[in-house]
């Protein structure tokens, strides 16, 4: 029996030694600097990036001609499911990449007020690409007045998609203000049909797609400014023109035979497939607001996708007036981790040049150039979504990917659910997600 | 073919390198004098195995406690601030809740339900009972990913008027009434009920298995005494078999609520979490990798380890006894 005490001392002793030796780290992580990337001046460049199918084919094959002419190998990291979890774990490892595309501007913030990444003025001519960009595109990736990322594609969200052939059959028309698409929206539920698709259902992400609707109508019913003032925190996350925004939303979309399936229908809808009633042989619903990426195959069905653009039409979500024409968008922001690197430089250079030939085949993404000719787009709704963007009043980044990771990607998209779905109303929504911002 | 090579180089090296080491272990007890190689020769066995206890289970754990005491990343002590703010936030509790109730419901439900199989099962002839068990043990082979969309389409929803693909759901229908949203229905926590139906279901064929072969152990001149003395079936089961074959029961249930205080798969490919479905290993994985949280994450892990201490302490007391009563 003795021994077997003597024996428990000893493990006792030895996991309070382990435990005294282990204290915190003193924020050692190298800021950008050494040991992290690939060494300088060896022709390696690794790009992380969290878009997968076509578009990452398409943006691997940009590179092919102009690896041969730079001798710069890009070592390319897809994170299509996961970029969030590879890149966070990757930084908190101290393994980071040279450059990541960042589709969520809230993350890269995350890791600027860390001290990891590289302002991009000692890696571009920011004042260059400022005058080079559509109007607003490049603000996303600003903290304080520096910048840390610049996006490389970017996308429209305030889209309309509908089916093109049924709709004329109908006779509707394309509304030019929010009165004229409330109207619409009764005209097609007087006839007994339902107006609206919805489906928010995205796996873990569920809840996404009700944010845009909420960010686009805090644009149109509180203006820029609020909007501004609304992502980075400045007046609470349930301020009352926030709650506005909202019952704006429901009123056209929520209620009571507005949306198929109901409240609970489109929160277990997927948003992949959301908009696929549409194209059923009489339309089960009429109108789909979503990003420009639904367009690109494995979205809407094949044989749709097929003939784009006699099959859908697509246009502008409607300002207050018919003048007054904010865009929310998102896009992939580039950030540099290791800013000692000469090839990641000139990677950086190419990738937001004039000469990148990346999204002219994918109809995901939009060039954010404004010098990008419109005909390398392959078809006419690709083309008419980038008229779109050019014509912003203003433009805008969708605010769920700028808020911290923990209401972006976490409360802001739970909150929504709920609400959608009953489990809480607007207010207590509201409120779980103020609170869940970080202090 | 480099694949197949390197497999074999590591093979080789890994069994290669511990012999060396075993062999260098050896060699060191070897040189000392007398009586002390005797006594050092078994710790010194001992040290590899030590050393990774120590390196990959209490190293960690004892830095997670640590980290639990610090901010988001952990560079800076807060104290007890991050269990307060976790205790204080009714989603914390809701999901306290809810892993209670999965801790309460699931043992014992694949417990009675193993138990039923097999002794159900045992009755059948051995081609019958062995075709039983086999398709009740199946879904055990089916990783928990799979499982969870396999069953999501079992409570598949579709608006009304579009076709069910959800078998649940088309049953609904047929009989006339609107779909329902079977995961959203958090009255009286049904879809959480709806999720542990998933994991029972995993879990029955293991709690079978264990169970059946006990019972197979009951010596049969036992259950004849018993009858001979006029127990029926009922009286049978519960006071002679049932007794005989406790400490396994124990063991399957004890085994289960393990599993369950860390499910995870099921819940965040189900609900990820939503509609007041959420668990504490799925919020640990929120905390820790959406909202990038290192110190809270920690918090909410230590919660879970401390839960399960007692279990795990009952566990091997339990298994002592057994030892000891052999």
């Amino acid at each position: 029996m003795g021994k077997r005490k003597a024996i428990r001392r000893v493990a006792l002793a030895a996991a309070v030694a382990l435990g005294a030796s282990a204290c915190l780290s003193s924020n050692s992580g190298s800021s950008g600097g050494s040991g992290s990337g690939s060494k300088s001046g060896d022709g390696n460049v690794e790009v992380v990036f969290g878009f997968g199918g076509s578009q990452s084919a398409g943006f691997r094959a940009a590179f092919t001609d102009w690896e041969k002419t730079s001798g710069i190998k890009i070592k390319f990291t897809e994170a299509s499911q996961s970029f969030d979890t590879l890149i966070r774990t990757r930084v908190a490892a101290n393994n980071v990449p040279d450059i990541a595309l960042f589709p969520q501007p809230g993350i890269l913030k995350d890791f600027v007020a860390q001290g990891k990444m590289t302002d991009l003025s000692t890696q571009l001519d920011v004042n260059k690409l400022q005058s080079d960009l559509i109007p607003g595109v490049l603000d996303a990736g600003k903290v304080g007045d520096k910048f840390y990322g610049v996006p490389v594609s970017y996308n429209v969200k305030s889209l309309v998609f509908y089916p093109k052939k049924a709709w004329q059959a109908a006779g509707y028309k394309i509304p030019q203000t929010q009165a004229e698409l409330t109207a619409l929206t009764n005209q097609i539920k007087s006839q007994g049909k339902t107006p609206w698709c919805l489906g928010i259902a995205a796996g873990s992400a569920t809840g996404w797609p009700a944010t845009d609707w909420l960010e686009d109508y805090m644009l149109r019913t509180a203006g820029p400014q609020k909007y501004d003032d609304w992502v980075s925190h400045k007046i609470p996350f349930n301020d009352p023109t926030v709650k506005t925004a909202a019952q704006a939303f429901e009123n056209l979309v929520l209620s009571n035979g507005n949306v198929l399936g109901g409240r609970k229908g489109a929160v277990s809808t997927n948003f992949a497939t959301a908009g696929n009633p549409m194209f059923n042989s009489t339309p089960s619903c009429w109108m789909l607001k979503q990003g420009n990426f639904i367009t690109q195959k494995g979205f809407f069905p094949d044989k749709i996708v097929a003939n784009l653009d006699s099959e859908v039409g697509v246009f502008y979500f409607p300002g207050e007036s018919a003048s007054d024409r904010p865009v929310l968008g998102g896009g992939d922001l580039a950030a540099v981790f290791n800013g000692k690197d000469d090839d990641t430089k000139k990677v950086m250079a190419f990738m937001t040049g004039p000469d990148f030939p990346g999204w002219n085949e994918n109809a995901g993404f939009l060039s954010p150039r404004k010098d990008w000719d419109l005909n390398k787009y392959q078809t006419q709704v690709t083309k008419q979504i980038a008229v779109i963007g050019k014509n912003a009043s203003v433009f805008r980044f969708d605010g769920s990917d700028q808020m911290p990771g923990a209401v972006g990607s976490g409360s802001f998209w739970k909150g929504m659910t709920a609400w959608i779905s009953g489990q809480q109303s607007l207010d207590q929504a509201l409120q779980s997600i103020e609170q869940s911002w970080p202090s | 073919m480099i694949k197949v090579l390197n497999t074999l180089i590591a093979v080789v090296a890994g069994v290669g390198g511990a012999l060396v080491v075993y062999w260098l272990l050896n060699f060191i007890a070897e040189r000392l004098p007398g009586k002390w190689e005797d006594r050092v020769k078994p710790y010194l066995y001992l040290l590899p195995a030590l050393a990774a206890i120590g390196i990959f289970l209490i190293y960690p754990v004892v830095q997670t406690v640590i980290y639990s005491f610090a901010n988001q990343t952990s560079t800076q002590w807060v104290g007890f601030k991050n269990y307060t703010d976790l205790f204080q936030q009714k989603d914390f509790q809701i999901t306290l809740v809810n892993t209670l109730l999965w801790i309460l419901v699931v043992p014992v439900m694949v417990v009675i339900l193993g138990l039923g199989v097999a002794t159900l099962a045992d009755r059948l002839r051995s081609r019958g009972e062995r075709t039983a068990k086999t398709l009740i043990f199946l879904p055990m082979a089916v990783s928990g990913v799979a499982l969870a969309a396999i069953w999501g389409f079992v409570y598949e929803v579709r608006p009304a008027g579009e076709p069910q693909v959800g078998i649940l759901n088309g049953v609904v229908t047929a009989l006339g009434h609107d779909p329902v949203a079977w995961l959203q229905e958090s009255t009286f926590k049904l879809n959480t009920f709806m999720l542990m139906v998933v994991l029972i279901w995993a879990q029955v064929g293991f709690s079978m298995v264990l169970l059946s072969a006990a019972i197979k152990g009951v010596p049969d001149d036992t259950l004849e005494a018993a009858r001979i003395d006029g127990a029926n079936e009922a009286q049978v089961f519960f006071r002679v078999v049932v007794p005989q074959i406790w400490s396994t029961v124990i063991t399957v249930f004890v085994t289960t609520v393990i599993n369950v205080m860390k499910v995870f798969d099921v819940v965040y490919v189900m609900t990820g979490g939503n509609f007041n479905t959420n668990v504490i290993a799925v919020r640990f994985f929120n905390e820790l990798i959406t909202n990038g949280n290192a110190g809270r994450a920690a918090a909410i892990v230590v919660v879970l380890v401390i839960a399960v201490i007692p279990l795990m302490i009952y566990q091997v007391r339990h298994f002592r006894a057994e030892e000891a009563a052999r």
